[in-house]
């Protein structure tokens, strides 16, 4: 009898536990992230959870551990943990990190097509604007998926702009004046000279333009119509007369004493003070700066101190334009397809607007989705609402090419050059252009 | 091989390990990294065969002929007797019939749209999408985007459809994915012209931060050897400082020294003199700061190592010299210098050698600028091989920019060797002969 309930107690208790019960750690490493992006590691967080109760009304037992990690000694330092761990089989199950990455690192082997394992016309994949999939896509497979958007507007100082005599309804139309190429670099080259000279900011403060390299910097090329890629061969594209006037405006800004001759280096602290303050009256930055500004600079009044507009077109051969620069979550080649398979799921789960919108908020970003401007918590953002309205319909991205960071590179030190005043902007064209045709060769189109 | 050999080589065996781990193999490394085309995109330990969809164009050029590029070319997946039989083998007849039925002898780009084929059953649905992606594999027909890895493999797929056997091997060699060995990096680094700019900053910079290591150094050695012991001994910590300080937090205060709002502006604004960044100003400011930054950590070992050699000069010399009626300036020139130069020599070549590869205070104070002016060769490889925002690090143009480093490293041991005659050197002292 004893014997019985024995058997039957074991019975009962193996019916009792699900008949699959499977632990699995997923890592994440999320590169460029401070504080205010944890959402990037807890987002995947909130989806193991989904997906655990998911699997347990399936009647499978799945525990999942996610393990994130957020402090790198910067972008290189990021990436190099990646590409070094991925060649030493322990890369982190899932990376966020900078769209360009996908070409090099989808021709290494160590990422795998997100494709591969979720339904990319399924909810909330569906969701995704498609121009921000395509992002993360790269010769015809989907890689990766978008994990947040942003846009890197150009910025005015309402004070300044009223001295000059700008009414406030003249600064509501800037944002479709700049749309429609009405007013375009050279003008505001001429506004900051003017505030310059009447005092309302000191000598090099006129125009403050970003402090390193980045994507900001593409976009004034694309301002003097300067194209990066090619649409239909996929090659890279040097525009000799746009890369010239663009150096060429650069260098015009610094000597009319708008711009500092010196002020690439300038310290990013002191960057973000200054500009938050009001010290300069035109500069450029990203949507995300708003929550630099508003939080840790201290600026109360946003919207009554500060103005934003795409980036100007530069002559009549280019356009006002933004460009956006998505991070996005990448699932990286694993020995084990299930820990592939997981983490893909995640970050589709990460996806769901609401789980989106935290982050979106949180981190002053844009949303990724259409759905997620019908949440309360982003149509009530104000500035989330009229950056997604003014910038992101007019956003392109930088190419995914493998040898895109060879050519930004080459592009900024060569503007660095005409800058600061080493070379004439033809002679740093020349330079730049001999470089780039021996490094890339046959992939570099010139114009 | 006797008992005293092998203790001695015992008592070795911990430097020999440290000379290969720490020396000898990262030259040979350098040295095979140079002439490969590794970069991010090829990995570093091997790579795998794929032809993606952007290789198509690249192939003619490979020496692949057209007709094979148009055979790889195409739809990728396809609904036909083939595939569908496939299909009907794992996902049953009635599936593959109704599939038939919808889209048979039909042709799609890519999976995504297999799949919506997929999801038009409405018989008997596949509802899993792990399935249904297994299904859509199933009626792939291109090569396009796939991983083999292995060239057998590869190779196989590629006779499968169809590809000649002439064009196979440089369709192969062209899908790989890996590095490969190649000379192209020296000669790249002979074509741009930022080459030699970076190979002249090098010289100017390891020639004026020498000259200012071993002249400060000396003055420092020379100035506190005729102070009170004590007072000497401060004196020497205080220029110890910039060499134990963290490299970081050293430059930082450099920083702070030299930007427009730093220190020297503002203990110049009150003369009239317009706030500039001192240290990014222009070319010239910035060789300034850079030297001086590197000087004073140069130095301080200098003070060190020239301080304790002029302690080991006999102090009768210089009473005698006092006795003759020699000034201060005379003993220096006449007594101290003349027994100096071993030490001077030393300094100034062990100096060389490090400057050469030194490149943490250029990074942290200018990082290469204003405008690539203070870019040295040891920066640049660091750049090319170690830093780049957009992802694609290229590590063996960056070890093809070390080699060049590291050969004219031993070159110029071998000279300062020779110069030295450390024959000489390390004989016997005359004295105890």
């Amino acid at each position: 009898m004893k014997q019985m309930t024995c058997a039957l107690a074991l019975v009962s208790a193996m019916a009792a536990t699900p008949a699959l019960a499977e632990d699995i750690t997923i890592t994440v490493w999320a590169g460029g992230s401070n504080d205010s992006d944890h959402y990037r590691i807890d987002n995947i967080k909130i989806a193991a959870n989904l997906l655990s109760r998911e699997a347990a009304i399936r009647g499978e037992e799945l525990n999942i551990t996610v393990e994130g990690k957020r402090d790198f000694d910067g972008w290189d330092g990021f990436k190099q943990a990646v590409t070094l761990g991925a060649e030493a089989g322990n890369a982190p199950n899932i990376v966020v990190t900078s769209h360009l990455d996908i070409a090099p690192w989808a021709s290494a082997g160590y990422i795998v097509p997100v494709e591969d394992y979720v339904d990319l016309d399924a909810w909330p994949l569906n969701n995704v604007y498609s121009n921000l999939m395509e992002i993360a896509a790269f010769d015809g497979m989907q890689w990766g998926v978008p994990q947040d958007a942003e846009s890197r507007p150009f910025f005015f100082w309402k004070e300044a702009m009223k001295k000059l005599g700008y009414t406030d309804d003249d600064m509501d139309a800037m944002a479709a004046r700049v749309e429609a190429g009405e007013y375009t670099l050279r003008d505001m080259l001429a506004d900051a000279k003017k505030a310059v000279d009447m005092g309302l900011v000191e000598e090099g403060y006129g125009f403050y333009p970003r402090v390193s390299n980045g994507p900001d910097y593409a976009q004034f090329y694309q301002s003097f119509g300067g194209e990066l890629m090619d649409p239909e061969t996929g090659k890279l594209v040097f525009d000799r007369t746009a890369m010239t006037e663009m150096y060429q405006f650069f260098v015009d800004a610094v000597e009319a004493g708008v711009t500092r001759k010196n002020h690439i280096g300038t310290e990013w602290d002191q960057w973000y003070s200054e500009v938050a303050s009001g010290k300069a009256a035109f500069w450029h930055g990203g949507t995300w700066h708003y929550g630099r500004y508003t939080g840790k600079e201290g600026n109360d009044d946003f919207f009554g101190t500060i103005g934003f507009t795409l980036i100007p077109a530069g002559n009549e051969a280019g356009r006002a334009n933004t460009i956006t620069h998505p991070l996005v979550y990448l699932v990286t080649d694993q020995e084990d397809d299930r820990a592939e398979e997981i983490a893909a799921q995640l970050v589709a789960i990460a996806s769901e607007p609401r789980l989106n919108t935290l982050h979106a908020i949180e981190s002053s970003h844009l949303a990724i989705g259409k759905a997620e401007a019908a949440l309360d918590l982003y149509a009530g953002d104000r500035w989330a609402s009229e950056a997604t309205e003014v910038l992101l319909p007019h956003a392109n991205a930088q190419p995914n090419h493998p040898s895109y960071g060879a050519f930004s590179e080459a592009m900024f030190k060569g503007l660095e050059a005409a800058w600061t005043g080493v070379q004439t902007p033809e002679e740093a064209v020349a330079e730049v252009e001999a470089q780039l045709t021996a490094t890339l060769g046959d992939e570099l189109i010139i114009r | 091989m006797n008992r005293q050999t092998l203790l001695g080589l015992g008592f070795l065996s911990p430097a020999l390990l440290a000379v290969v781990m720490f020396f000898l193999l990262p030259v040979v490394l350098t040295v095979v990294f140079a002439f490969t085309n590794m970069s991010t995109s090829t990995g570093i330990l091997g790579g795998e065969y794929q032809i993606s969809e952007s290789d198509l164009r690249r192939l003619p050029a490979a020496g692949v002929r057209e007709e094979a590029v148009e055979m790889l070319a195409g739809a990728d997946y396809a609904v036909r007797a083939d595939t569908l039989a496939l299909f009907a083998a794992e996902f049953g007849d009635k599936r593959a019939q109704e599939l038939e039925a919808l889209h048979g002898g039909a042709s799609f780009d890519d999976r995504r749209a297999m799949e919506r084929a997929l999801k038009d059953l409405r018989r008997d649905p596949i509802r899993s999408v792990r399935e249904r992606k297994a299904a859509a594999e199933l009626f792939r027909i291109s090569i396009l985007g796939q991983r083999f890895p292995t060239e057998a493999a590869f190779v196989e797929a590629i006779t499968a459809l169809g590809i000649p056997e002439a064009d196979q091997a440089a369709l192969t060699e062209a899908a790989y994915t890996g590095w490969t060995f190649t000379t192209q990096n020296f000669e790249l680094l002979w074509e741009l012209p930022a080459t030699w700019r970076y190979a002249l900053n090098s010289a100017l910079y390891v020639v004026l931060t020498l000259a200012f290591n071993v002249g400060f150094g000396l003055f420092l050695a020379l100035s506190t050897f005729y102070l009170p012991t004590r007072t000497a001994q401060t004196f020497r910590a205080i220029w110890f400082l910039p060499r134990i300080l963290p490299p970081v937090l050293y430059v930082l205060m450099w920083q702070w020294l030299t930007w427009d709002q730093g220190f020297i502006s503002a203990i110049l604004r009150p003369f009239g003199i317009e706030p500039i960044n001192w240290m990014r100003h222009t070319a010239t400011h910035a060789w300034t700061f850079i030297v001086l930054i590197n000087g004073c950590v140069g130095a301080s070992l200098g003070m060190i190592l020239f301080s304790s050699s002029l302690r080991a000069i006999p102090e009768t010399q210089l009473f005698a010299a006092q006795v003759d009626g020699a000034n201060r300036w005379q003993q220096v020139r006449f007594v101290l210098l003349p027994q100096m130069r071993w030490p001077i020599l030393f300094i100034t070549s062990y100096q060389t050698l490090s400057l050469l590869t030194s490149f943490e205070y250029i990074l942290l104070a200018t990082d290469g600028g204003p405008g690539r002016q203070t870019e040295v060769w040891a920066l640049a490889a660091y750049h090319t091989a170690l830093s780049n925002y957009g992802g694609n690090l290229e590590y063996g143009l960056g070890a093809a920019y070390a080699l060049a480093l590291v050969i004219i490293g031993i070159l110029l041991s071998a000279l300062y060797l020779r110069f030295f005659n450390f024959r000489d050197l390390v004989a016997k002292p005359r004295i105890e002969q």
